[in-house]
C-alpha cells in the first residue's frame, strides 16, 4: 500500500469571498453566496453578551435575547412564529459571554420574509409583560431541572470557581435570585442602551445575490438607531482565587464522580493561540490525545477525558473534564495531572506535533460546510477582531508551528499548581479521599441554582 | 474487473424532486461477490470525505443474556485486527487527517470516518482490516467492557432521562427485543465472553451484511478498485439469522414510576407505531412536526406557552424495523402535578384526533421536513449518513430522497385517520419520573 504520509500541500479551500459593506447607521453586513443548496442563514451579532449583564441582574442578555421573538412591532409570538415558521425556518436568540446573537435560518426563496421578521425583532421588541411573567417561571424551571445533570452541575461549579466575581463568573442563562426580580423595564433599557447597529455584525450565508441583500438588509435594518457607540470594554480577568482547592458538590446516591479541573488560560487572539492549540489537542483534543490513551484505553477508567482551552474576549480558561466510578476518582485524578505537568514539564513529541497538524487541518474544511457554521466562523472573526484571513490561513499557521512552539506554549500556559478541582459525586465517600488535592469545601446542588 | 457490478442509479430517482435530481443522478452503485455493497457520492465542493459503514444489526438481534452485545462490540472494532493491532486503528486515522466513530441503535451498527481527501485508501484499508480480521483479546475485553460500564453510569443509572427511557422500553414491549436497552443490562455487559463476541463478529459482520456509503472529493473509479482490492478477499458469510416479532398485541394502558432523586416529575408517553417501511410512517413524521418542532408547534404553544403544563415537549418518532414507538415527553416543573399534566396532554392529542390538524399546519409541517432534509444534505458527513439510512430503514436511498415529494401528498383526513389509530389509550405506555429527596 502506497502509506498516505504527514507531507503533501493542503488542497486549496474553496470559500467564496464575502461582499461586505457599512449601513449608514454603522451596521456592518457580510454576504457569501453559496448556492449548492436553496437555503439561506442569517446571524446577527450584537456586542451585548452575559459578561455585561448589570450587578444583581446574572442573565438578563439571555433572558433578553429570548423574549425578542415573543413580540416586535406590534405583532405577538404566534404571528411570528407563524411568518418564520411555516416556510420552514427557524428562529433564534440565545447570548454567550461576549456577544448577544439572533440567528434566522431557512430555505432561500423566503430570504426577505425571514429578513423582515429578524429586522423586527432586533430593533423593536415589545417585550408583553405576560410573555416575561411566563418566561420568568419557565427559566426558573429549566435552571431547577438543570441541576438533575451532574455534568451541568460540574460545569457550573468550576465556572465560578474559575471566574470568581468577574462578569464571567456566572452562567448566560443567569441566577434564579436575579431573574425572580427581572421588569419589562430592565428589558428595554438593556435592550435599549446595550444592542444597537454600531456594535453589530449582520451575516448572510447561502444561496442568495449580494446585490438584492444589499437592497433587503436596508429595508430590514436601516432604520436601527440608537445604542453604544463603542463595544464594551470588559476587566482583565483576575488570578484564580480558589487555586488549589477541591470543591465537592455532594450527591450521596451517584454511582458515577463527574471530574473537572480547571485554571487560567488565554484570551481570544492571544498570539501563542496555534502552539497552545497544538499542544492542547495533543494533551487531550483527539481520541488518539494522552489524556484518552492513559484514562480511557489503558485503564478503562472513563468513557471520556479531555481538556480544552476556552477562550473569550477579555480572558480564558483551561480544563480538563472526565467522569470515572465513585472509587476511581482519586486514581482518575492523579494520572490526569500528572499528564497535565508531564506536558507542561517536556511538551509535546514532535511526531505529535505532526498528527496534530495533520488531525485537525485534514479535518478543518469540514468544519466551514453547513451555512450556519460558515456564519458563525464569520461572526467570530468580526467579534474577536481576528485577521480576516483566518479561516483561510488557519490551516497554514496551525502546521508551521514548531514543537519548539509548542513546548514553550505548554510551559508558559499548563498550570502548575494554580489549579482547582470541582467533583460531583457522594461526598461521604470522597471527601478523606480527595483531601490529598486540596483544602475540600463540600457545597450543595442548590447552592448552584 | 467483472466481479464489480457496477450500474448507474437506478431509474427509481425518477420520484426524486428536481433539486435533489443532480444528487441522486451522481450516486454510482455497485456490489462485490462477497455481497459488500457500495455507494459512492462523489462531491468536490470540500476535500473532504466522509465514509460510513452500515452494519444490519443492533440490539434487536441479541437475546437476554448478552443483552448489550452490538453495542460492546461497536467498542471492540476499535481495538486492533491483524494488520493494524491495538490502538493503531484511531491513530493511524487522527495523523493522517482523520477522526472515527461510530453509533449502535436497535436496528443498526454504524462506522463513519470523516478525513481529508488523501487518506481515502488508508480508511479503507482499516475498515477492511477490521472486517477481515478483527482481534478480540482479553485484555482488550475487559479494558473496554470497563468503559462501557462507566458509559451506561453516564447515560442511565445517573441520568434521569435514560432511566425513564430504560423503563419506558420493558413497559412498551413484552416479547420483542427492543424491550431492553440498547446500552444492554448491567449484568449482561459484565458477563458477555470472549467466544459470544466472536460468534456475533462472524455472525454479523461479514461484508454481505454491509452497506459502505461514501461521499465527498474522490475518483469513483480509482475507489471501486481499491475497494475491490482491499475488501474482496474478504470471505461472504452465512444469511444473517431473522428476528421473530412475537410482540403480542397491547390490550390496555400500561404505567410504571421511577422514583429517583430529582427536582422535578417528568413524563414520557409512548404510542406503539408501525415499522420505518410501512405507509404511515411519513404520516406520523408530519404529526411529529405538526405537534412538537417549532414554538409555534400544536403541542408547544399549548402546553408550553398557553397553559404552562410543561417546561418542554418534544416528539420522538423514531424509524425502527420493527414496529416502533411514538413517544412524547414533556419536561414539567418542580412541584407539578404530573397527572394533570398528563391530562392535559390527552385533551390535545384528543382535539387532533376528533377535529384534525387545520390545512396550514399540516403544510407548515411539510415545508419543515423538507428544509430538514435539505438541512441534512449539507455535508459529507451528512449525506452519506442519510441515504445510508434511508436505505437501512425504506429499502433504498432512492426512497429517502422522494420523501421530499411525498410529505405533501398527505393529507389533513390522513392525518386524522393516522391519529385515531395510534394515539389510543389502549395503545399507550407511560412512565412517571416521581421525585423524592436524595438520601444522605
Amino acid at each position: 500500500m502506497k502509506k498516505v504520509t504527514a507531507k503533501g500541500e493542503l488542497r486549496p479551500l474553496k470559500v467564496p469571498q464575502a461582499s461586505r459593506w457599512v449601513l449608514s447607521n454603522g451596521l456592518k453586513v457580510h454576504v457569501v453566496r453559496r448556492p449548492q443548496l436553496p437555503l439561506v442563514a442569517v446571524r446577527l451579532l450584537t456586542r451585548a453578551g452575559s459578561a455585561i449583564d448589570p450587578v444583581n441582574q446574572r442573565g438578563l442578555a439571555d433572558f433578553t435575547a429570548g423574549l425578542l421573538r415573543r413580540g416586535a412591532a406590534g405583532k405577538p409570538a404566534d404571528v411570528i412564529n407563524e411568518s418564520v415558521e411555516f416556510v420552514g425556518g427557524s428562529l433564534s436568540g440565545w447570548a454567550g459571554e461576549d456577544a448577544l446573537g439572533v440567528a434566522v435560518q431557512g430555505p432561500a426563496a423566503h430570504v426577505e420574509s425571514l429578513l423582515t421578521v429578524m429586522g423586527e425583532v432586533v430593533m423593536l421588541p415589545d417585550f408583553p409583560e405576560g410573555e416575561i411573567a411566563l418566561a420568568k417561571r419557565r427559566t426558573l424551571a429549566q435552571i431547577a431541572n438543570d441541576l438533575d445533570d451532574p455534568g451541568s452541575l460540574a460545569d457550573r461549579a468550576l465556572n465560578r470557581a474559575l471566574w470568581g466575581n468577574h462578569a464571567y463568573g456566572h452562567e448566560t442563562v443567569g441566577a434564579a435570585a436575579d431573574i425572580k426580580k427581572f421588569s419589562r423595564g430592565d428589558l428595554v433599557r438593556f435592550h435599549r442602551q446595550s444592542m444597537g447597529p454600531q456594535v453589530s455584525d449582520l451575516i448572510i450565508v447561502g444561496d442568495v445575490q449580494p446585490d438584492e441583500m444589499y437592497r433587503l438588509v436596508e429595508v430590514a435594518f436601516g432604520e436601527w438607531k440608537g445604542g453604544p457607540a463603542m463595544p464594551p470594554e470588559l476587566p482583565a480577568t483576575p488570578a484564580l482565587e480558589r487555586a488549589g482547592e477541591v470543591i465537592l458538590v455532594d450527591k450521596p446516591e451517584q454511582t458515577q464522580v463527574q471530574v473537572r479541573i480547571g485554571a487560567k488560560g488565554v484570551s481570544r487572539g492571544h498570539p501563542d493561540a496555534f502552539p497552545i492549540s497544538v499542544m492542547s489537542v495533543a494533551l487531550g483534543g483527539g481520541f488518539t490525545s494522552r489524556l484518552v490513551s492513559e484514562i480511557r484505553v489503558k485503564r478503562g477508567l472513563s468513557y471520556g477525558a479531555g481538556c480544552h482551552f476556552d477562550s473569550l474576549a477579555a480572558g480564558g480558561a483551561f480544563s480538563v473534564s472526565s467522569f470515572t466510578k465513585t472509587e476511581s476518582c482519586s486514581e482518575l485524578l492523579t494520572v490526569a495531572l500528572e499528564q497535565v505537568a508531564l506536558m507542561r514539564q517536556k511538551g509535546p513529541t514532535p511526531r505529535e506535533v505532526k498528527a496534530v497538524q495533520r488531525y485537525v487541518s485534514g479535518l478543518y474544511p469540514a468544519r466551514l460546510e453547513t451555512n450556519e457554521s460558515l456564519a458563525s466562523a464569520i461572526a467570530d472573526i468580526q467579534l474577536y477582531r481576528l485577521p480576516e484571513d483566518w479561516v483561510e490561513k488557519y490551516r497554514e499557521r496551525l502546521c508551521a508551528v514548531t514543537a519548539k512552539q509548542a513546548a514553550a506554549a505548554a510551559k508558559k500556559h499548563l498550570f502548575s499548581n494554580e489549579r482547582v478541582v470541582v467533583l460531583v459525586g457522594p461526598a461521604a465517600k470522597l471527601e478523606k479521599k480527595v483531601a490529598r488535592f486540596g483544602r475540600v469545601s463540600v457545597i450543595k446542588p442548590n447552592e448552584l441554582e | 474487473m467483472p466481479s464489480i457490478k457496477k450500474r448507474g442509479a437506478s431509474p427509481q430517482w425518477k420520484n426524486v424532486p428536481a433539486s435533489l435530481k443532480p444528487l441522486a443522478s451522481s450516486v454510482i452503485e455497485a456490489q462485490l461477490p462477497n455481497g459488500l455493497k457500495i455507494r459512492l457520492l462523489p462531491n468536490d465542493a470540500v476535500p473532504t470525505i466522509s465514509y460510513y459503514t452500515f452494519f444490519k444489526v443492533g440490539s434487536r438481534n441479541e437475546r437476554p443474556g448478552i443483552t448489550g452485545i452490538s453495542h460492546l462490540f461497536e467498542h471492540m472494532m476499535f481495538n486492533g485486527a491483524k494488520k493494524y493491532g491495538p490502538g493503531q486503528f484511531d491513530r493511524m486515522l487522527e495523523s493522517n487527517g482523520g477522526s472515527s466513530n461510530a453509533y449502535t441503535s436497535t436496528d443498526l451498527t454504524v462506522y463513519y470516518e470523516d478525513c481529508m481527501a488523501e487518506a481515502l485508501e488508508l480508511v479503507i484499508d482499516l475498515e477492511a482490516d477490521r472486517m477481515k480480521s478483527l482481534q478480540v483479546t482479553p485484555k482488550m475485553l475487559e479494558s473496554e467492557r470497563q468503559v462501557v460500564i462507566e458509559e451506561r453510569r453516564l447515560r442511565v443509572d445517573n441520568d434521569t432521562l435514560g432511566l425513564m427511557d430504560e423503563e419506558l422500553g420493558s413497559t412498551l414491549w413484552k416479547a420483542h427485543p427492543y424491550r431492553w436497552p440498547v446500552i444492554g443490562w448491567m449484568s449482561d455487559i459484565e458477563a458477555i465472553t470472549r467466544e459470544d463476541c466472536l460468534q456475533y463478529f462472524h455472525t454479523y459482520y461479514a461484508p454481505n451484511n454491509a452497506t459502505v456509503f461514501i461521499s465527498g472529493d474522490f475518483e469513483p473509479e480509482k475507489t471501486l478498485q481499491l475497494l475491490k482490492k482491499y475488501y474482496g478477499g474478504i470471505k461472504a458469510g452465512p444469511a444473517v439469522p431473522g428476528v421473530i416479532d412475537a410482540e403480542p398485541e397491547q390490550r390496555g394502558e400500561r404505567r410504571a414510576q421511577v422514583w429517583h432523586p430529582a427536582q422535578a416529575p417528568s413524563l414520557m408517553v409512548a404510542y406503539r407505531g408501525p415499522k420505518a417501511s410501512h405507509p404511515d410512517t411519513l404520516t406520523l413524521d408530519v404529526l411529529q412536526y405538526a405537534l412538537a418542532v417549532g414554538q409555534g408547534s400544536r403541542l408547544t404553544k399549548a402546553l408550553v406557552f398557553e397553559q404552562e403544563a410543561a417546561v418542554s415537549v418534544s416528539v420522538d418518532w423514531s424509524w425502527r424495523v420493527d414496529p416502533g414507538a411514538f413517544t412524547i415527553h414533556m419536561e414539567l416543573k418542580p412541584g407539578a402535578d404530573p397527572q394533570k399534566c398528563e391530562e392535559a396532554l390527552y385533551r390535545e392529542l384528543d382535539k387532533v384526533v376528533k377535529e384534525g390538524l387545520e390545512s396550514r399546519e399540516v403544510e407548515k409541517a411539510c415545508n419543515n421536513l423538507q428544509a430538514q432534509l435539505l438541512r441534512e444534505l449539507a455535508t459529507n458527513n451528512g449525506r452519506a449518513h442519510a441515504l445510508g439510512h434511508y436505505e437501512m430503514m425504506l429499502g433504498t436511498w432512492q426512497e429517502g430522497l422522494a420523501l421530499a415529494n411525498r410529505y405533501p401528498l398527505i393529507t389533513c383526513d390522513d392525518l386524522q385517520k393516522a391519529a385515531a389509530k395510534y394515539l389510543s389509550a389502549h395503545q399507550r405506555s407511560v412512565v412517571t419520573l416521581m421525585p423524592r429527596e436524595e438520601a444522605s
